[in-house]
């Protein structure tokens, strides 16, 4: 790709001829006063020019935290180097590594968020939920500047969730039901599977002993549990 | 700062006036500007810490090798050497005074020959008359240049150059220790130079993991088991919608019509439950995006209609009618509407549509809008009730027009002598015809015979039915009008 200093050029639309997400430019996923700020943000200018895959793990390295914009509409380094990676469009192997990788966690973060972007929802759900399991801490930068504590099983947990994360409005995810109805996906296994059968197991014998509860079908009861007992 | 003024106007430069000093404060906080722009300058100078730039610490390392030891020692060694004989040339001449020197110059004289000798020695001669303190360079021979002060003095010099070199090495290694402890520093603390924030340590949340494993397995179990729990309940709700459907299909209709109307009574019992405005009491729209919050503290249910806010007034009514206002704020104001409620200002009449006659609800009549004759009058009313004369017609024994022929002449004859004396309001529909046409009137009216005289009902039809008045009514009465009336029947 083609590096310019100024790099308004070729974020617009007309003339671009390289790869597409959702049949559009994929950096047109963040919005446009999204996009004026990073790139005319000195992070931008000095630290994201012109690197590529394997540079752009330096700068992630140097990442101390994670989110949008902060103060004044300053873009966090974290949301630059998601620009980046959207401009770059890396393979998903790349992708990948950057997302099993143990020991950059805001590296981890940053693929996340990318994977969350670009890849279509049963990529996304198989890739980004073992990482509910993963209850490193994060920090995070709110609007104000302030800094507030997070884990990365809560972030991956908003990402799959929430409307807007980081500065982005997130295209919509459907609902993980209608994957599965649809067979694509399996019910969820959590990985605290076995004390969430204990405890369901608790509560049974409550429930025997104590009121009687309405009937459900068992199909949908315990998803954990239902596909548990299937393995 | 007592030159700032209130107003935000550019401070223009003072004038001069003769006799006065001028104001010099611009200059000096020009100066301080300045200095400041330095400083700043210097304090942005550091490079970015990206690899591609050099460090200063190896900066400071080129510059260390640059420095030429050798031409510092020689220069060194001239200097101390100089001033060595200077001040054994100073003892010597105190103690012994000037016959050293001149029996040093007689042995000169006699030793040297040819090229510099002679005026080595004429400038010594010369350079008698000067002051004791003043040192003169004698002319020493090549052997006998290597005399014990010289050897002496480059002994020492050596050892000083050895001191001072170590003494320089130690310098800059102190020097390059303290760049890189620097940093060092602002590595740890992540400043970079895109980077403008002044967070300090304190703020920054610690985000170090394994600081104490249980505590943190143990949040995220709580975490994952929440998650869970949400899962579960979106499954619930859509299987308990999907219960209801299924059962409202299963009653029967009058069982639905059953529910329905309970619901209904349900939704009319919680409209009627809710508060009435008081008299004038200011709405509050409740908002549109604060509503999670309010809903997290229990208050999105809460109704305000009725309820008075602390320092309002407690009976609006009481007040004077200029006071009677929803928003106190606006009382005095200049931008404040008198504009009560929609009842008070509406000027129709709630539920008639049709209102025959000017009658006001209590029945009274509006004189503003009572007709100026009284009904059914017709006729001619202002200048049309002036007396005409007779009309001009054409000498009874004028020739025949092109339609002499028709039998209506004689009827037109017979008719026109008793209504000689008629008056114009018969004829206006021709008068008007008359008067549009701007040619002038024939003295033969040929064509206007075949006219009937009779108005048509297609004419009356245009008149204005009642007709329209030129004028708006005036509030004073006719009496004073000096024109002259007919009565016309």
């Amino acid at each position: 790709m083609t590096h310019a200093a100024d790099a308004r050029r070729h974020f617009d639309s007309r003339g671009y001829t390289g790869p597409q997400i959702h049949n559009q430019n994929p950096v047109h996923l963040l919005e446009k006063p999204i996009r004026d700020r990073i790139i005319t943000s000195y992070y931008w200018q000095e630290q994201c020019f012109a690197i590529n895959e394997a540079t752009l793990c330096d700068r992630a390295a140097a990442m101390s935290f994670i989110g949008g914009t902060y103060g004044q509409q300053k873009p966090s380094p974290f949301l630059c180097l998601t620009m980046k990676l959207l401009q770059l469009m890396p393979e998903r192997d790349i992708v990948l590594e950057y997302l099993h990788q143990t020991e950059f966690k805001y590296l981890t973060a940053l693929a996340a968020f990318y994977i969350r972007l670009t890849f279509d929802s049963k990529d996304i759900f198989q890739t980004l939920e073992p990482m509910l399991a993963d209850y490193r801490k994060l920090r995070r930068r709110a609007r104000d500047g302030g800094y507030s504590l997070t884990y990365m099983d809560q972030f991956v947990d908003d990402l799959l969730t929430k409307d807007r994360v980081c500065a982005t409005s997130l295209w919509k995810l459907p609902q993980r039901t209608i994957l599965e109805d649809l067979g694509h996906l399996e019910a969820r296994d959590s990985p605290l599977g076995r004390e969430l059968d204990e405890i369901d197991d608790q509560d049974d014998d409550i429930m025997a002993n104590g009121e009687s509860r309405s009937p459900t079908p068992d199909g949908y009861e315990n998803g954990v549990h239902h596909s548990e007992s299937e393995m | 700062m007592a030159s700032k003024r209130m107003t935000a106007n550019p401070v223009k430069p003072a004038r001069y006036r003769p006799g006065k000093p001028v104001a010099e404060e611009h200059s000096s906080e020009e100066d301080e500007s300045e200095e400041e722009e330095q400083v700043a300058e210097t304090r942005a100078a550091p490079p970015p810490k990206a690899s591609s730039f050099p460090s200063d610490a190896t900066r400071i390392a080129g510059n260390l090798k640059k420095v030429d030891l050798n031409e510092r020692r020689r220069q060194a060694a001239a200097e101390e050497a100089a001033r060595v004989e200077a001040e054994k040339a100073h003892l010597a001449a105190e103690e012994e005074g000037f016959v050293t020197e001149e029996s040093e110059e007689q042995e000169d004289s006699d030793e040297e020959s040819g090229s510099g000798s002679e005026s080595g020695s004429k400038e010594s001669s010369s350079e008698d008359e000067a002051p004791k303190k003043l040192l003169r360079p004698t002319f020493i021979r090549k052997d006998k240049r290597k005399d014990s002060i010289t050897v002496t003095d480059t002994k020492n010099a050596d050892e000083n150059w050895a001191e001072e070199e170590a003494r320089r090495k130690e310098k800059a290694d102190l020097m390059i220790q303290e760049q890189l402890e620097k940093n060092a520093v602002t590595q740890a603390a992540g400043k970079k130079d895109w980077d403008d924030d002044d967070i300090e340590e304190v703020e920054m949340v610690d985000d170090t993991d394994d600081l104490d494993p249980e505590t943190e397995r143990a949040a995220w179990k709580l975490r994952e088991l929440k998650r869970v729990k949400r899962e579960r309940e979106v499954i619930e709700t859509a299987e308990k919608e999907r219960e209801e459907i299924e059962r409202r299909r299963n009653l029967s209709k009058e069982e639905r019509e059953a529910e329905d109307q309970e619901f209904l009574e349900l939704q009319k019992e919680e409209r009627e439950g809710k508060g009435k405005m008081s008299y004038m009491q200011k709405y509050f729209h409740k908002g549109a995006f604060f509503q999670d919050d309010a809903k997290a503290e229990g208050l999105d249910r809460r109704d305000i209609m009725g309820s008075r806010i602390q320092d309002d007034v407690s009976n609006r009514e009481l007040l004077p009618q200029y006071m009677q206002i929803r928003d106190m704020t606006k009382l005095g104001r200049k931008g404040r509407t008198k504009y009560k409620d929609l009842k008070s200002e509406d000027t129709g009449r709630w539920g008639t549509f049709e209102s025959k006659g000017p009658r006001r609800a209590d029945g009274t009549l509006d004189e503003r809008f009572m007709p100026d004759r009284e009904a059914g009058g017709r006729g001619a009313s202002g200048a049309n009730t002036t007396q005409v004369g007779e009309r001009r017609r054409a000498p009874e024994d004028a020739p025949e027009g092109p339609r002499g022929d028709r039998p209506m002449k004689a009827v037109e004859r017979r008719d026109q002598s008793p209504r000689r004396s008629y008056s114009r309001s018969r004829s206006p529909p021709r008068r008007r015809y008359r008067s549009y046409s701007r040619s002038p009137p024939p003295r033969r009216r040929a064509r206007s015979y075949s006219y009937s005289r009779s108005p048509s009902p297609r004419r009356d039809r245009y008149l204005d039915n009642p007709p329209r008045r030129k004028r708006s009514p005036s509030p004073y009465s006719h009496g004073s009008d000096k024109r002259r009336r007919i009565d016309v029947s």
